[in-house]
């Protein structure tokens, strides 16, 4: 398939952008801000990702975003290898990736893990959060390995 | 349950691109199931359907029911939106005539083919921002059910040495059966270094990990146990039916931190039957990616968990050894069809109906749906 002709410069392609609502634009924003958001029940005390209006754990109503650390352990992760939307596909292969955040046992996210060679990527390795502006108005975190100097040592 | 047997199953035109509409393969399929069974429109009161079609004339069972002929119904129930595949309603006929709801019910599930890459590609470039919980993988490159397969993949490696070479085995096995299944829409053999030489869709998923999209509408009928005596086939009982759902319908982010669901179906499954693993002859275990075979071979207990790798390499899976697991082929063979295949199959199995693939003497089959948020065995008796 000639994606030039279908697509032309890939690289203009705009990411997808997430519709943020009343419930997730916490995140996105804190994201902007260089903060990992996750929302959080203020009852019981326990994380809740993805965002959902009660607590699974305590059926409070009570959450509010709270800033984590943005360091966890890599649970696993994928190469990918073909791209399902065009601004993917001059990125192929790039490393989707969940990660265990060290707050809470079971507390995954989503995000790319970069900064390291799919063959290099070792399995349970910690990692650490960063920002990066991908379009205007959208900033990612995403995942790197975890070095000593910014407090990987969990 | 004690009440329940399998009284047909059908069909119908499967492959790529077959101009059928989603009508046409549920009509199709419908009558295949009734002509095996002997039973007509009049003789069913209950339809449990799962079509993929994006119209309510066929998405809805009522109005599937009333195209079909088989209204008045004492029992409708339509799964749709990521149902656990084929044993949705498969599970929702069984209850429903289990409970006496109705004592005739039809099954359904059409499916027709996912557009091409291409297509989804331009799709996506003019699609509107992502919306719910989908707005937390899409930015990521993440959402396709082939990454979360590799995701599912790659941790079951990790956690147990698992190679691709293993992987490899059980795909070879399938092509192998599907060999002898005239119905298989691939009938050519496959060797090790082919399906390594098969492209990664996602590493370390390869393209001959996933099942092959194709239209496809398949049907089976079930009733009671006496009603079954005195149709056209031999009945097939349904021994026991388990169930398990652990999390919301997201596979990317499953918190792992208990059971698996397919661990939590088996041990309820065999805890409502006196059966045991060692007693089936043949397992029809789903395999819309591989991992998920995988997962079910340990999960029901037929090898110890981290043993199913070794399992297959050795051969055990395959027709004429101690297991023989998805016998028609399986879904990257015979083609998408949810699951349903796998009912059908153990099926016809224990009617002794499987040609060149048959199993001799086959008393038992399993067949099973889905892993990570949820889960669904049956076992059949002949």
């Amino acid at each position: 398939m000639n994606t030039t002709t279908l697509f032309g410069n890939s690289s203009a392609v705009i990411p997808p952008r997430p519709a943020e609502d009343s419930l997730t634009a916490f995140f996105w924003q804190g994201a902007r801000d260089g903060k990992l958001l996750i929302h959080r029940c203020r009852q019981c005390q326990s994380y809740i990702h993805w965002p959902r209006p009660v607590c699974r754990f305590c059926l409070a109503t009570d959450l509010s975003p709270a800033e984590v650390s943005g360091r966890g352990r890599l649970h696993t992760y994928t190469s990918a290898t073909q791209a399902f939307h065009p601004y993917f596909l001059e990125r192929v292969p790039y490393i989707i990736a969940t990660v265990e955040l060290e707050e809470q046992p079971g507390l995954m996210m989503v995000s790319n893990l970069v900064g390291v060679e799919p063959m290099a990527v070792q399995p349970n390795m910690l990692v650490e959060v960063l920002y990066r502006e991908v379009a205007p108005g959208l900033t990612l975190p995403l995942f790197e390995p975890a070095t000593t100097r910014r407090g990987g040592d969990r | 349950m004690n009440r329940v047997a399998i009284a047909g199953v059908g069909y119908s035109t499967v492959g790529r691109n077959t101009g059928l509409t989603a009508a046409e393969l549920a009509t199709q399929a419908a009558k295949a199931a009734m002509e095996d069974s002997g039973l007509t429109p009049e003789d069913i009161d209950g339809l449990c359907s799962y079509c993929t079609s994006g119209s309510r004339a066929t998405e809805n069972a009522m109005s599937l029911g009333w195209m079909l002929g088989l209204m008045p119904a004492s029992w409708v129930a339509t799964t749709g939106l990521e149902s656990a595949a084929f044993m949705h309603p498969a599970l929702e006929a069984m209850a429903a005539v289990q409970a006496g709801l109705c004592d005739t019910c039809l099954v359904l599930r059409v499916i027709q083919q996912q557009p091409s890459t291409p297509v989804v590609l331009a799709t996506a470039a003019s699609s509107p921002p992502v919306a719910g919980d989908a707005q937390f993988l899409a930015p990521f490159g993440a959402g396709s059910p082939t990454q979360w397969a590799a995701l599912r993949t790659q941790l079951y490696m990790d956690a147990y040495g698992a190679t691709e070479e293993q992987f490899g085995a059980q795909v070879i096995t399938q092509r192998g059966h599907a060999v002898l299944n005239e119905d298989a829409l691939f009938r050519t053999p496959l060797t090790l270094d082919e399906y390594l030489a098969s492209r990664y869709i996602s590493k370390p998923l390869r393209l001959l990990d996933c099942d092959y999209p194709c239209d496809s509408g398949s049907a089976i009928i079930v009733t009671t146990r006496e009603r079954a005596a005195d149709c056209r086939k031999p009945p097939v009982y349904v021994e026991a039916a388990a169930f398990s759902a652990i999390q919301d319908l997201n596979f990317e982010i499953l918190t792992d931190t208990g059971p698996s669901s397919p661990k939590l179906c088996s041990d309820r499954l065999w805890a409502r039957t006196d059966l045991g693993p060692s007693d089936v002859d043949c397992a029809q275990l789903y395999d819309g990616f591989t991992i998920i075979t995988m997962e079910w071979l340990e999960a029901l207990g037929f090898c110890g968990p981290g043993e199913a790798g070794p399992f297959v390499e050795a051969g055990h899976t395959a027709l004429g050894r101690s297991l023989p697991v998805n016998t028609d082929g399986g879904a990257c063979n015979v083609g998408r069809r949810h699951g349903a295949n796998f009912c059908i199959e153990a099926t016809r199995q224990l009617r002794g109906e499987s040609g060149e693939r048959q199993v001799p003497g086959a008393e038992v089959s399993i067949f099973t749906n889905a892993f990570g948020p949820f889960a669904g065995a049956v076992l059949l008796t002949k």
